[in-house]
């Protein structure tokens, strides 16, 4: 029934900024914008996983966490530091399960980043 | 007559900058804000006044983010009100560009003056009435404009006392006939 893709669909209130967050802070690749219309999209480092955002007028942040996995979360951490992401708080550590560490996006959308254990 | 003040009402709802232009761009849009924004070449500010006002007039309906099933749907559509006035905007805009004389719509009673005089009213008191709530100021202001345009013709009548009746041009009477005859078809 399915088949390989999957996209996460954001509101947005500065195309732009959202633009520059994803792909210069988090490193991901541009795939498409469309700035007259207030679309864009990133491709993540997952095969056929794309975030799309779409400009608003109003935004509500999403608190379902789009969920990013990574080698080494200390790593990690330091390196997105580096780029100007502001974590909320400390790495978390559920034995034998996950490590993880939550931040947001320019308009708030969580996003989280996970190392598993 | 009634159907004649009905329409003269439509086009005094209509008067402004920014409703046409919102109204008739909506669709392309696809109710989003941005490619509105951009379409319009208006300001975010300006813009949500706009469509703030618009939603309280019954014009368009605000979608919620939570009423949206994704972030590329419709953030405005236009309600059945808003359905209607589209079309009377339409009207509007097809004479004017007739007229060639600008966005007349753009300053409130410029088209219920046009209206008015088409309905056989040719004395500055039997417009203000028919209008109701226009200023003497602005009907003024008004008729000078519509006459610097060419579109309306103004005669000094010296008996019993002098005063100024107005009419339309005989180039703009038939143009104006063909609008209040399709906004009267809308009713």
């Amino acid at each position: 029934m399915y088949k390989p893709g999957f996209t996460l669909w954001y509101n947005v209130s500065d195309l732009e900024r959202t633009m520059e967050f994803y792909t210069e802070q988090l490193g991901f690749e541009k795939y498409s914008f469309d700035k007259e219309n207030g679309m864009g999209s990133v491709h993540t480092n997952t095969k056929d996983c794309y975030i799309g955002f779409s400009e608003a007028e109003k935004i509500i942040p999403s608190t379902a966490a789009a969920v990013m996995e990574v080698e080494n979360i200390d790593a990690a951490v330091k390196k997105l530091t580096e780029k100007g992401i502001v974590f909320n708080g400390d790495v978390s550590i559920i034995p034998g399960y996950v490590k993880l560490i939550t931040f947001k996006d320019p308009d708030g959308h969580d996003l989280e980043l996970s190392q598993t254990l | 007559m009634e159907k004649a003040v009905q329409v003269i009402q439509i086009t005094k709802e209509l008067s402004g900058r920014w409703i046409i232009p919102i109204l008739l761009s909506l669709d392309k849009s696809g109710g989003r804000f941005t490619p509105l924004k951009n379409i319009l070449q208006i300001s975010p500010s300006r813009l949500s006044s706009n469509l703030k006002t618009m939603t309280e007039a019954g014009l368009i309906q605000h979608l919620s983010p939570f009423e949206r099933n994704h972030p590329l749907l419709p953030e405005y559509e236009l309600t059945e009100k808003g359905l209607f006035m589209k079309e009377a905007a339409y009207v509007i805009s097809n004479t004017e560009h007739q007229l060639s004389q600008g966005f007349l719509a753009a300053k409130a009673w410029n088209w219920p003056v046009l209206l008015a005089l088409y309905c056989q009213y040719h004395e500055f008191n039997a417009i203000r009435q028919l209008l109701q709530t226009v200023t003497p100021r602005i009907l003024s202001r008004r008729l000078g404009e519509l006459w610097e345009k060419g579109l309306v013709e103004k005669t000094l009548i010296t008996d019993p006392t002098p005063k100024y009746t107005y009419a339309l041009n005989d180039d703009v009477k038939p143009i104006i006939r063909s609008a209040m005859s399709d906004l009267s078809a809308l009713l």
